[in-house]
């Protein structure tokens, strides 16, 4: 084994104050003590590294395994057309296409979030990496949101593919007036979902495997009620519900409401500025709630000894 | 031998462990895996745990790496609580377990060490940089483009390995790291351990094996660990010596006229019998001495010479680890905690025993 | 412990020739009913409450309820025998979305979760056996989803079934004809998912929203292009589909046929009667189960060439 460079050691520690250790100094420094003292900066380094470290595997699984383009665009396609063919056979207005076109676009954010931020702890656990991250000094948080970051590349290319090729399919025209605004509400409505993926994530990892059924009925259930397929106004009181606790509904019907301003058939739902507010207000909640339960269900998985049985 | 530098003594106790407890409430009955286990390592030191399957050897070592709370009891690494300050141990700890499956099988080697590096805040650069440098300390630079889900039970420890090396960790825990592996991989193994250790003073490593020579040959003090409490610590040879008070001889020789109590009149000699394992119709005759000292083997020499025996081949019989545990706890490592039921010994061992318990009557407390 | 008696020849030990041969057509069956037994006990829920609202209420009232109110917002161009028409289909679709699963997350859990593939696969069981076994189990799972979203519709939706009207021999071949051609596709998913990660978990559904398309499921073939209703006329589900709702509602519309259809145009008639359904049907699901049974193969032998079978995987 090569030799390491000198250590600081402790007489050089002294004179320079530990705040200015270079990383490298610090990890090699001659007192445990200055090695485990980070700054601030360091921590939040780490955290931001620990995040592009945990994004690298999925973006490079999308490479690496090219069956997800069937599975995750051309198959999504055509259940999304399956159900634009539904309001063709009954002559519906040519708005309910565009629709079914924006839902299933932003369908696969929903799916990203359900089936691979969700249980993803639970996997880890299984796998035998999630003590490994509760072993190292990055936060959790930082796992979660690299794991989301990561997520986001295949689901953004399957949104952009379902929605462009479907658009050109069945000629959906889109009057876009408030281009920033449609920008704006995109982005909430993302770390909107992607704070629940968190939250779930970690409720998921304190459920243990029975967990892995709820993510059965957050699909078609969720999909009913925020109205996937139709304007979730016309849900009434449900729908109103969705608006208020989940985050696909109010994006959906957010994005659907300024990519068809003028449609009179998207009624019983707050303006597209109020659901705007209403993804900030989810934000902060799911990640603040995300939080608490990494924090929370770290303890009580060290306290129930169950951080590493795979089986609970 | 314990390593320690100038330095090191100024600091605080690598692990300071006091009256551990950890129950863990599973049906029907609770199980205490830790029962009040006192446990210090000075900076520096090659410690190891020695214990059968369920002695709760695992369970220590997941409460000092802050991923398991204890019921009771407290534990610090250099100075910091297990149970408060998390995140500064982190930063100064590593673990390496056997039989690891972690990981991602879709990344390379190299990736995936590269994405543990970020986990420990190295940077970009300096990740690549020390994943190679270790990739190559390892052994695995041909396999360090191939896809971890392709990697051989061996060399998937080897990249735990390196995953254990790569922030230069003050202290060390590796939970079995060899099981599994065949000896020239375990071999390796230890070997980077020890070489580890050996380019960078001051640090300490924690080792937990039910392989005694593993123990026998890493550890500069061992515990001797069953049923969640420590019965004995020690260096390897202070242990051993707790059970032989006595020096065993095994001596063959040509002939022997009187047979073994023409030796057991010897002075010094506290008793000679035939070995069981002696053939009937073998030309030699073997002989199981005890003697008080060593010393007295010079004694057993001359008479030998005065009776025209010729020496064919004299051993020392020492006391292994695993004799060390049946001593102190009335079973074999290789028996599971909770099998009253102990190890046959086998008929070489028989005599040694018989031999060693015509003099004393054997120890059996901790 | 020690094992002090070896197995009897009479169980198939030592000095029974048979134990290395098998026993053909009797440890298939015996195999079969295994993995049955064993998909019932990993997959039924019928102990837990959660559980069993969440697979066998929750999952497929909602389905149907996405589609139905679809029909029903869009008012005054839409009709009763749509609405019908839809139900009935969505309806089935629970089953036919258990029937594709169950292979493929057969070999996803045994593969990821309980790492017990490579054992499965290295028993004397037919490892294809096994999955159409443990398919078959979710498959009778979501058959009870689809009786419980019929009843949710008769209850709720105004869905009409006159038992005396219901054509019960065509029923119960229709279903009996339609599972082998089901597990088929499943098994082509389970093929699929041997060479691909763990994040293969979504495919099922993924497939299932495709083959609402083709299937007539939610709306008549006849709407589609000739070439994709060629597709649709070539998938064992459009058959089984069309066969049920006949068997059902005989009066209703047929998802196969009508005006302006391939089907029309080519036979002359406007809706295959029940022996041309199960004709059909049969035909389709032969060709599928022999496509999926090699297509299985091949993944299979793929598989063992490049050690996929007791590989983990994760991202």
């Amino acid at each position: 084994m090569s030799a390491e460079p000198a250590r600081a050691d402790s007489g050089t520690a002294d004179a320079t104050p530990t705040g200015q250790l270079t990383p490298a100094e610090r990890r090699l420094a001659a007192d445990p003590r200055i090695t485990a003292d980070w700054t601030r900066r360091q921590t939040a380094e780490t955290n931001l590294r620990a995040l592009a470290g945990r994004a690298y595997p999925r973006v490079r699984g999308m490479f690496r395994e090219p069956s997800w383009v069937i599975f995750e665009i051309l198959l999504p396609f055509l259940g999304t057309s399956a159900y634009v063919l539904v309001y063709r056979a009954l002559k519906a207005p040519e708005e309910y296409v565009g629709f079914v076109v924006l839902g299933g676009a932003l369908s696969a954010f929903w799916l990203n979030v359900v089936w691979s931020m969700a249980g993803q702890l639970y996997w880890e656990k299984s796998q035998g990496n999630l003590e490994l991250y509760f072993a190292a000094p990055m936060s959790l948080m930082a796992v979660l949101l690299g794991m989301a970051a990561g997520g986001l590349a295949m689901s953004s290319t399957r949104a952009a593919a379902v929605l462009v090729i479907s658009a050109s399919v069945f000629g959906v025209q889109f009057d876009v007036q408030q281009w920033w605004l449609v920008c704006v509400v995109f982005v909430l409505t993302l770390t909107a979902l992607y704070g629940l993926g968190m939250m779930m994530a970690s409720l998921f990892l304190l459920w243990g495997r029975e967990a892995w059924h709820l993510t059965n009925v957050m699909v078609e259930p969720v999909y009913f009620v925020s109205g996937l397929n139709f304007p979730v106004g016309r849900l009434g009181a449900i729908g109103v519900a969705a608006i208020a606790f989940i985050p696909f509904a109010v994006g959906l019907d957010a994005m659907r409401q300024l990519a068809f301003p003028h449609s009179d058939l998207l009624v019983g739902t707050p303006p597209p500025e109020i659901e705007a507010l209403i993804l900030v207000a989810m934000t902060v909640v799911f990640t603040g709630a995300a939080r608490w339960c990494m924090t929370t269900i770290e303890r009580m998985a060290r306290s129930r000894g169950s951080l590493s049985i795979r089986w609970q | 031998m314990t390593g320690q530098t100038g330095e090191a003594r100024r600091l605080p106790p690598a692990i300071d462990a006091v009256g551990l407890r950890r129950v863990y409430d599973v049906k029907p009955k609770a199980v205490t895996a830790l029962d009040g286990v006192d446990l210090q390592v000075p900076p520096g030191e090659f410690f190891g745990l020695l214990g059968p399957n369920g002695a709760g050897k695992t369970t220590l070592i997941k409460i000092l790496t802050t991923l398991l709370l204890p019921s009771s009891g407290s534990a610090r690494i250099f100075g910091f609580d297990v149970a408060t300050e998390t995140r500064r141990i982190r930063r100064i700890m590593n673990m390496v377990a056997g039989g690891e499956q972690s990981g991602y099988g879709i990344l390379t080697v190299r990736e995936q060490l590269w994405m543990f590096s970020q986990f420990y805040g190295l940077g970009t650069r300096e990740g690549w940089r020390r994943v190679d440098e270790l990739i190559e300390a390892v052994g695995l630079g041909e396999q360090r483009l191939q896809r971890v889900s392709t990697l051989s039970t061996g060399q998937r420890q080897k990249m735990n390995m390196a995953r254990g090396l790569l922030n230069d960790p003050w202290i060390l825990f590796l939970d079995e790291p060899t099981l599994g592996l065949d000896v020239s991989a375990a071999r390796g193994i230890r070997e980077q351990v020890l070489a580890w250790k050996a380019a960078i003073p001051g640090r300490t490593v924690l080792l937990t094996t039910h392989y005694m020579a593993e123990a026998d040959e890493l550890c500069e003090r061992i515990a001797i660990v069953d049923r969640g409490r420590i019965l004995a610590i020690g260096t390897p040879a202070e242990l051993k010596h707790r059970v032989q008070r006595d020096s065993i001889f095994r001596l063959q020789v040509d002939r022997l006229d009187g047979g073994p109590a023409s030796l057991a009149r010897l002075p010094g000699v506290v008793s000679a019998a035939l070995a069981s394992d002696t053939a009937p119709d073998a030309q030699h005759v073997t002989v199981n001495l005890v003697l008080h000292e060593d010393a007295a083997l010079g004694g057993v020499v001359t008479a030998l010479a005065g009776m025209r025996s010729q020496i064919r081949s004299l051993g020392k019989s020492e006391p292994t680890l695993e004799d060390v545990f049946v001593a102190l706890v009335g079973r074999g490592l290789a028996d599971e905690a909770d099998d009253t039921e102990p190890m046959p010994p086998s008929s070489a061992d028989e005599d040694v025993a018989a031999a060693h318990a015509q003099a004393h009557d054997p120890e059996t407390g901790g | 412990m020690a094992v002090t008696e070896p197995l009897s020849a009479a169980v198939g030990g030592i000095g029974d020739p048979a134990r290395a041969e098998g026993r053909g057509l009797v440890d298939t069956l015996r195999h079969i009913r295994a993995a049955l037994l064993l998909g019932w006990r990993v997959e039924s829920n019928w102990a837990d409450p959660v559980l069993f609202a969440i697979y066998t209420v929750i999952r497929p009232v909602s389905s149907m309820l996405l589609l139905t109110v679809m029909v029903t917002i869009v008012g005054g161009s839409a009709d009763a025998t749509a609405r019908t028409f839809v139900i009935l289909g969505s309806a089935l679709w629970a089953m036919l979305v258990s029937g594709l699963a169950g292979p493929a997350w057969s070999v996803l859990e045994d593969r990821e979760r309980y790492r017990t593939l490579k054992y499965l696969y290295t028993s004397p069981a037919t490892f294809l056996v096994l999955l159409a076994g443990r398919g078959g189990a979710r498959l009778l799972t979501g058959a009870m989803g689809t009786l419980v979203a019929l009843l949710f519709a008769v209850v709720a939706l105004g869905l009409r079934i006159d038992p005396m009207a219901v054509d019960w021999p065509l029923l119960v071949v229709t279903m009996l004809l339609g599972l082998p051609p089901v597990l088929a596709l499943g098994i082509v998913l389970a093929a699929v998912c041997l060479q691909t990660r763990q994040e293969s978990w979504n495919y099922p559904d993924a497939f299932a929203g495709a083959m609402f398309l083709v299937s007539g499921v939610v709306f008549p073939l006849a709407i589609l292009p000739d070439w994709l209703e060629a597709v649709g006329l070539v998938n064992p589900i459009t058959w089984w589909v069309a066969g049920v709702r006949r068997a059902v509602l005989p009066d209703g519309p047929s998802s196969i046929g009508g005006t302006g259809s391939l089907w029309t145009a080519v036979t002359g008639t406007a809706a295959p009667d029940p022996l041309t359904l199960i004709g059909g049907l049969f035909l389709t699901g032969a060709m599928t189960t022999l496509v999926a049974t090699a297509l299985f193969r091949g993944s299979e032998r793929r598989a063992r060439d490049r050690g996929l079978l007791d590989r983990t995987t994760g991202s």
